[in-house]
């Protein structure tokens, strides 16, 4: 049955929709368009949704990925029309297309994604002291955190490795740090660890917290990144 | 970057709070009139499962000259962010402030929700008080069932509308517009608010009470004030207003689907059910109005269920034409049909049947009452052998799980009946044996509630069991109903407790609720935070005694603190059926034709209406 790649943002009120409730988002908005989705088979089926990798609820997302199955081919400049008047506000679809045969699962492609993270400053800071923060922080041999494994327990974890790329900008008041982490079902970086992780190293006069945008999904083999459109 | 876009990633499910779900209206705030908030006490996915919001929603955001947005309770945690931001409490649409809008209008569906609704109008910086509010504060409003005794709740309310709210809504914000315009200061807006039939101004009526502390009258301060307040009823219920471009939240609630109401009332005559006699006189839409809303609201929510919602659907005289018809249109688009409740017999395990014909999960029945002297007591018309034959019918059609519910503390309840309950429940799990359904697959869960005496109720006289009575029926039952199959659950007795005091209480309940809010009791309805101890606390601080509420057999020809409320079922009837259910002589249903009298029809201008049909 075809299959349909979705490219879209998830923004506004749309970040605080869970990874799972985003499904069941998506499968109503396709009935609302009336397109025929393609169900699991089984006790409890379930729309053929898939998507590229969860994001965290509250984080922003600018071109996101799912692919999404239909019983029968459906013009993609209708799927494209009719969808994107039944998503609710915050979700966007950006563009659609039809994926071929033999198209590997979304899921596994994921490798890397580049993030942005937005705060208010207390008081002004220089672009070269927000460089050297970011310098110190990205030449620490090890950056530890703590998570929590699937049994509840904590366990420390080393996210150095994961973090490829950081860089920091300043317009006005607002800081704006952006990143490029591993992403995908192994190794996964969260973004929240590595800024918080940062605001704890640096120091910076931050009010509050960080907004945080993930802004593109990588395919990646070393420094050679692909979108996954 | 708001304050919001700061708590938010803070706190537990934060799109209970976002807003911005599919058919959510945004209208400009300077192009209307009237702002209003329909604020649920509740959290999110209770107050987003009330179908009454949908309803007024669509009701007042219809008109151009209104706009409804919504507020729900928030969470402890998300109450603990939004006090330490100073983020006054806030609407999903606009995100304005409560206090900014012109009318506030709380549902009243649960009495265990009275803190939370003070605890909104705090969070709000209103004054709790109805007479320390300016003409600046919104207009505060509330309906729903516990309306029905609003005493309890009277000191913080300015108007209560009783009874349906469908046409009432639009009555009261054409006066509010009229009051505004007129700049009418807020004590005569209420006088003149209080002459629309069903609005109940509490704040112009005085309460006296007799020496022993119970209310001897209620009656009105001034002039032109009705002394007694008519509930309010849509007479054509088929052509009532409603949503057919229902909110669909982008969260799980806790009914996550198209809620389709077929009939309003029920007239089986249950004598300890309120909702049996508030919602007089039984009225059904037509099958082709129900069919044509079922279309556009599978259209416009995109919901994969469509579940038909009243007090008693398999009651619904053309339910089984109605569910073939859904089928037939919707069934192969993957959407579903399902039945909020069942009657006790095989006729609703042929429509459970023909409904589930996908999804499979548990049947639920409520025989209420373990035997057949205590079910004529309380009127329940399920005879032993209908129970036996239908879960005998439900194992049959492949079930394996059955859910039975009971009341305990019933009036003249005794351990006989207790034992009648136990005794139902082992031959069920019996049948289920012999229908051989696999032993580990098989269940019978017996769910257990403690009897609240409700006001308006033919039991609204009859003292509640002590707590420690309560107890020990639980503990009875629990030693008893121990056997591999049987689940048995029931509810936490302090909290039906309180729910008697409540809903049998008066106004110097208030000082109460204060003094609970004030040591912290909201979100009562939830186990994890309900604390009889607190409560009791708060009881003592106001020098009042709760059971002298719950326990107490209220006097028969004297007065009760909810007279001045007329819900249109005749004081006279009460008092017949209750002392019927003492002499254990069962009621018909008006269905049948055969009208017990309640007064109802009379005294309203209303009669039943069926839609007719197989």
């Amino acid at each position: 049955m075809p299959v349909y790649r979705m490219m879209y943002a998830k923004e506004g009120p749309a970040r605080y929709i869970s990874h799972l409730d985003l499904l069941r988002t998506f499968e109503r908005a396709a009935r609302r368009a009336g397109l025929p989705i393609a169900f699991t088979s089984g006790f409890n089926p379930h729309p053929k949704i898939a998507f590229a990798a969860p994001l965290a609820v509250g984080t922003a997302g600018e071109a996101e990925y799912a692919d999404l199955e239909l019983v029968r081919e459906v013009p993609v400049s209708s799927i494209q029309r009719d969808l994107s008047g039944t998503l609710p506000e915050g979700l966007r679809l950006v563009e659609v297309r039809r994926l071929g045969e033999r198209a590997p699962a979304l899921m596994s492609m994921v490798e890397r994604a580049t993030y942005r993270g937005e705060a208010r400053l207390k008081s002004a800071v220089s672009q070269g002291a927000l460089d050297r923060a970011i310098e110190a922080f990205l030449g620490r041999s090890e950056i530890l955190v703590q998570r929590k494994n699937k049994a509840g327990e904590n366990r420390v974890y080393d996210i150095r490795p994961g973090i490829f790329a950081m860089s920091g900008r300043l317009d006005n008041d607002i800081i704006i740090i952006e990143t490029e982490l591993k992403t995908g079902s192994r190794d996964n970086i969260r973004f929240e660890e590595v800024v918080e992780a940062f605001s704890t190293s640096s120091e910076l006069p931050i009010e509050g917290k960080y907004v945080l945008y993930r802004t593109c999904l990588f395919s990646a083999v070393d420094k050679d990144n692909k979108t996954l459109w | 970057m708001d304050v919001l876009d700061q708590i938010l990633p803070l706190v537990k499910k934060p799109a209970r709070y976002a807003g911005g779900e599919w058919n959510a209206v945004h209208k400009e705030w300077s192009d209307v009139d009237l702002r209003v908030a329909f604020a649920f006490p509740d959290v999110y996915e209770v107050g987003m499962s009330y179908l009454g919001l949908q309803i007024f929603y669509e009701i007042v955001n219809r008109r151009v000259d209104t706009l409804m947005e919504r507020v729900f309770a928030p969470w402890p945690d998300m109450e603990e962010k939004m006090r330490e931001y100073n983020l006054p409490l806030f609407s999903l649409e606009s995100r304005r402030p409560v206090g900014d809008f012109d009318v506030v209008a709380f549902t009243l569906q649960y009495e265990m929700s009275f803190t939370n609704v003070l605890n909104m109008l705090d969070l709000s910086g209103i004054p709790l008080k109805s007479t320390e509010r300016d003409e600046k504060c919104p207009l505060v409003i509330a309906g729903g069932p516990c309306a029905f005794n609003p005493e309890p709740m009277a000191a913080f309310i300015d108007l209560f509308a009783i009874g349906e709210g469908e046409e009432l809504i639009s009555e009261l914000l054409d006066s509010v517009r009229k009051g505004k315009q007129r700049a009418l200061p807020r004590r005569d807006f209420l006088l003149e608010a209080s002459r629309l039939p069903g609005v109940y101004a509490p704040g112009l009526y005085r309460v006296e009470y007799r020496t022993d502390g119970a209310v001897s009258k209620v009656k009105p301060v001034q002039e032109g004030v009705p002394a007694r307040v008519t509930k309010r009823i849509v007479r054509d219920f088929d052509q009532a207003p409603f949503p057919r471009r229902p909110l669909v939240p982008s969260t799980e609630v806790v009914h996550d689907r198209i809620m389709l109401e077929v009939l309003r009332g029920c007239t089986r005559g249950c004598r300890f059910c309120q909702a049996g006699m508030l919602n007089r006189p039984v009225r059904e839409k037509k099958p082709s109005t129900v069919l044509e809303q079922a279309a556009a609201l599978v259209e416009s929510t995109g919901y994969d269920e469509i579940s038909l919602t009243s007090l008693s659907t398999s009651d619904y005289t053309p339910v089984s034409k109605v569910i073939k018809s859904l089928l037939d249109q919707h069934a192969q688009r993957g959407v579903g049909v399902s039945l909020p409740s069942l009657r006790v017999d095989n006729f609703s395990v042929e429509l459970a049947k023909e409904v589930q014909r996908v999804r499979r999960s548990s049947l639920t029945f409520a025989p209420e009452a373990g035997t057949q002297r205590l079910r004529d007591v309380i009127n329940k018309g399920v005879t032993e052998e209908d129970l036996l034959e239908t879960t005998a019918a439900a194992f049959r059609e492949g079930w394996r799980a059955i859910k039975l519910y009971f009341m305990i503390g019933l009036p003249t309840e005794t351990d006989e009946d207790l034992d009648g309950i136990v005794r139902l429940a082992k031959e069920v799990l019996d049948l289920g044996r012999k229908a051989r359904v696999p032993r580990n697959k098989l269940r019978v869960t017996v769910s257990v509630s403690s009897f609240v005496p409700k006001a308006h109720t033919p039991f609204q006289w009859e003292p509640q069991d002590t707590l420690a009575e309560l107890k020990r029926k639980q503990d009875y039952l629990a030693v008893r109903l121990k056997e591999r199959g049987l689940v048995f659950n029931y509810h936490d007795a302090g909290l039906s407790f309180m729910e008697a005091v409540f809903a049998r209480g008066d106004r110097r309940l208030e000082t109460v609720l204060i003094h609970a809010l004030e040591l912290g009791c909201k979100f009562d309805g939830w186990s994890e935070y309900f604390n009889l101890e607190r409560w009791l606390e708060a009881f003592r601080l106001s020098g009042l005694e709760p059971a002298w509420y719950a326990g107490r057999r209220y006097d028969y020809e004297g007065p009760l603190p909810w007279d001045h409320i007329n819900s249109g079922v005749s004081r006279r009837y009460l008092a017949e059926e209750h002392r019927r259910a003492l002499s254990g002589v069962t009621t018909v249903d008006c269905r049948t034709g055969d009208c017990p009298g309640c007064g109802l029809c009379p005294d309203l201008e209303a009669k039943p209406s069926l839609a007719g049909g197989v």
